[in-house]
């Protein structure tokens, strides 16, 4: 398949000016300017394939929102190269606008005191889509979520959830081949995320629109994305699939156990007696994180039902969430 | 101690004012350039007048009295009305009136770190410029003293009125008709823009039991007075401290009967 | 995809301002009380220009009904700005808040995009006072009257009001780099207010300045004369639609650019 997005080495710089403290820097500030050169991505490379839907991760600040915008046109990179849909993005910014959607959780981009239909009929004409496809679009939208409760009402009465799934109806109104997507399920409750992540893959499927999604969210990550990129500090710090991801940090496995006595002290001993797991204690479990090419996670169990008397045990597989963690701490070794 | 905790927002909001610093310089700038038109304009104005004094005021009288009313103006406008209508609109107000502080006194003390740049950077340099340039036709004795008291009471009439017509933002989502009707009322009636000595007579009379007056027409005119008679001087101060209370207490009130209201009806 | 022409981006405006008009039908309160501000405006207005020449018969060899034709005139070329370019106003705000690159992402030109988010219909009741006022003055000047002279009228009042335009934008844009531009917005606007004086009671330096570099001379001044003294029209009457054209792409370029510098840093 083809590459939608190529990105080769690209670099962004920015001048930042640093402001003084309190009072008399205040009045300093007035006067003189003192910048520094911030990197906010630095050296990045990747190719994305039409049809992917790829979860850009990053803590905050970590050059995520400044990819994107490179990709979308309105920034240009300090050096290096991008091709978005085969044509450089910030040359042609209203070209390249025409075949991409956005959607910041956050912001609604809909007219505000119009009703979403009012809003779709007026983006039909900014894009320029035709009556057949537009029909069929909305026959799509039809069948995967309640239209009539969402057409008729003004944005502005909308809930949070309303409105957030009208503005991801809205971004692939004109079918364009790329969806970028920042936090789109932030402040939702769990059945509103659940509709908006099946939402997103039903889209993806039917039209292979191109997906890049920024979270914090691991559950969008767990139900949407096949492959993740990672940055951190404007370096990419991974890009590959969750599965291999996961492989990465070997095969770890959490042991859970419930015993009598002195949790907190149990736990010091278990600490000692293995002393290459990670333990872990709250007033209900204790948690064991067994890497299991040391040791299988049945051996741990033996060994601490001989000890002790287990009341309850539980086995977690880690989540993405750990790992992510784990690499935003420590890094990929 | 309280006077401290008042001080401290103060600060906050010189700080927080000063961090947007080409604006600063940018008001001072702008200004200066407006009292330019300003003083051309009156110029060819008296030029063409014939005499030298209309109304009891000359040429040098009225542009002082102009462009320190200017001056006055962006040290005194604060932008409540429009910071209340945002507040209650967003629900914004919600979170100040939580503030272990009467909102009334809230907003005012976090206003006063502008004042205090605006003064320093309006209303202080335009004042030196005018002295300067006007070979001291501005009589600096006692009157500024006086002067100095006529604008605290005006500050708080100002602010009285202000957040009257703020606390209408209640009732209605109107914010700039509401604003706007204000400050053209406040500044036409005030002798802001005109001296209120150029008023045909009956326009005068209304504008004179008005409280308005007292915002711009009293510091101005205790400040240009050179002689003054004690009686017309405590008449004139007299006459503020009445509107000063009275403001107080009718804005005051307004506010808990609404706030009442709305917190009734769940509005 | 093909260029987009302009019958496009007719269509589209036609599109938002009739769903616009409907919406704000729904905050009927919020219209009305607008409305009877911008007409308390408008009255103020007109009572401060009676006033001041109540008490002076001409300013600089201009009379009174001539002065009241430039007064109509500015009025009337500063109503687009008013209805067309409202959104100006907020987009200081959207800066501020980062919510501006919402606007970023259409295929369509960005800076159409962003004023056809509002019209102000407010704008309407200035455009009948000034058209009654200019047409009071005409009668009592005793210009007489040809279709040329209406045509005349018309295309200068166009340039007129694209000059006020062209000032607006670019003040407007000053917030891509400075934080507080609402005092640059709000030092235009008083600016405009001076529009309706004529130029000669400058000095050559100020006269100048108010006709090159910010050339609110160009907004009553220069185009009024074409009507009231056909016989001394200077040569930059004749110029002032060009002027107004290169002003006004001028402004639109710098609002661009601030809009694409800025869009890259905030977040």
């Amino acid at each position: 398949m083809a590459n939608i997005i190529e990105i080769k080495n690209i670099t962004k710089e920015f001048k930042v000016l640093n402001r003084r403290e309190g009072l008399m820097g205040s009045i300093k500030d007035l006067f003189s300017g003192n910048y520094t050169t911030v990197r906010a991505v630095d050296n990045i490379s990747m190719n994305i394939e039409q049809g992917e839907i790829v979860g850009y991760l990053g803590p905050n600040g970590a050059g995520k929102s400044t990819t994107i915008k490179m990709m979308t046109g309105i920034l240009e990179p300090t050096s290096g190269e991008i091709l978005v849909n085969g044509s450089i993005p910030y040359r042609n910014r209203t070209r390249n606008a025409g075949e991409i959607g956005v959607v910041f959780g956050q912001r609604s981009q809909l007219w505000w005191a119009l009703p979403l239909v009012e809003s779709f009929k007026l983006l039909k004409e900014i894009y320029e889509v035709s009556d057949a496809d537009y029909e069929e679009m909305l026959a799509l939208y039809r069948s995967l979520v309640d239209m009539d409760a969402l057409l008729h009402k003004p944005v502005r009465q909308m809930s949070l959830g309303q409105r957030t799934l009208s503005d991801i109806l809205a971004a692939f109104l004109h079918n364009p081949k790329i969806v970028f997507l920042d936090e789109p399920t932030i402040g939702l409750d769990v059945s509103m995320k659940a509709k908006i992540r099946t939402l997103i893959q039903a889209l993806n499927k039917k039209k292979n629109t191109t997906v890049i999604l920024t979270t914090h969210d691991m559950g969008d990550v767990d139900a949407l994305c096949q492959r993740i990129v990672i940055i951190d500090k404007g370096k990419m710090l991974y890009d590959n699939d969750i599965e291999h991801l996961k492989g990465f940090f070997g095969s770890y496995r959490t042991l859970k156990i419930r015993t009598d006595g002195d949790m907190a002290q149990i736990a010091e001993e278990i600490r000692h007696a293995l002393p290459w797991a990670s333990v872990a204690a709250d007033d209900h479990w204790i948690s064991v994180l067994v890497d299991e090419e040391k040791a299988t996670v049945m051996e741990v169990l033996a060994k601490l039902q001989q000890a002790y008397t287990i009341r309850d045990m539980q086995l977690e597989e880690i989540s993405t969430e750990e790992v992510i963690k784990k690499i935003y701490e420590e890094g990929v070794q | 101690m309280k006077l401290k905790k008042f001080l401290t927002l103060t600060r906050a909001g010189i700080i927080e004012s000063l961090q947007f610093r080409l604006g600063t310089l940018v008001i001072v700038a702008g200004n200066l350039l407006y009292l330019i038109i300003v003083y051309f304009l009156w110029k060819a104005i008296y030029a063409s007048a014939g005499t030298d004094v209309v109304n009891g005021m000359t040429f040098s009288d009225t542009l002082i009295y102009l462009v320190l009313a200017t001056a006055l103006f962006q040290f005194m406008e604060m932008y409540i009305v429009w910071e209340m209508g945002r507040g209650i609109q967003s629900g914004k107000i919600v979170l100040d009136l939580l503030k272990p502080m009467p909102y009334r006194r809230f907003m005012f003390w976090s206003y006063s770190g502008t004042f205090v740049t605006q003064f320093f950077f309006t209303f202080l340099p335009t004042f030196i410029v005018v002295a300067v340039v006007t070979h001291g036709a501005i009589h600096l004795g006692l009157n500024l003293l006086f002067f100095v008291i006529s604008v605290m009471m005006a500050v708080s009439i100002n602010y009285s009125i202000d957040f009257l017509v703020g606390t209408i933002c209640l009732y209605t989502e109107s914010i700039w008709g509401i604003n706007i009707m204000k400050q053209v009322v406040v500044m036409l009636l005030s002798g802001a823009t005109i001296p209120v000595a150029f008023f045909p007579e009956p326009l005068k009379t209304i504008a004179g039991y008005l409280p308005f007056c007292s915002i711009y027409n009293a510091p101005l005119s205790v400040l240009l007075e050179s002689d003054p008679q004690p009686q017309t001087l405590l008449t004139t101060l007299g006459i503020q401290l009445f509107w000063c209370i009275a403001m107080a207490a009718i804005s005051n009130l307004f506010w808990r009967v609404s706030l009442r209201q709305i917190t009734v009806n769940g509005g | 995809m093909k260029r987009k022409t302009p019958g496009f981006y007719l269509r589209i405006y036609a599109k938002i301002l009739a769903q616009d008009l409907k919406s704000k039908m729904s905050y009927r309160a919020d219209f009305i009380i607008s409305t009877i501000g911008m007409i308390c405006t408008n009255i103020a207005g007109f009572i401060s220009f009676w006033i001041l020449f109540r008490n002076f018969p001409s300013v600089a060899g201009w009379n009174y009904y001539e002065m009241l034709f430039l007064y109509g005139f500015s009025l009337v070329s500063l109503t687009p700005v008013q209805c067309f370019f409202d959104n100006n106003w907020s987009l200081r705000s959207y800066v501020y808040s980062g919510d501006f690159i919402k606007y970023c992402f259409r295929p369509i030109n960005l800076f159409f995009y962003y004023q056809s988010e509002v019209f102000d219909i407010k704008g309407l009741g200035q455009f009948a006072f000034g058209i009654g006022t200019i047409a009071y003055a005409w009668s009592k000047l005793g210009l007489g009257f040809t279709p040329l002279m209406l045509l005349k009228l018309m295309i200068f009042l166009f340039s007129a009001s694209l000059i006020m335009i062209a000032l607006q934008n670019a003040a407007a844009a000053t917030c891509f780099w400075i934080q507080n531009s609402f005092y640059v917005l709000d030092l235009v606007t008083r600016f405009k207010d001076y529009a309706k004086y004529p130029v000669t009671i400058f000095s050559p330096v100020f006269r100048f300045l108010f006709t090159f570099v910010m050339p609110i001379a160009f907004i009553a001044y220069y185009p009024s004369i074409v009507i009231l003294r056909p016989q001394e029209v200077p040569l930059l009457s004749w110029l002032s639609p060009v002027i107004a054209l290169v002003f006004f792409f001028c402004s639109y370029k710098f609002w661009m650019y601030g809009a694409t510098r800025y869009s890259g840093t905030g977040s």
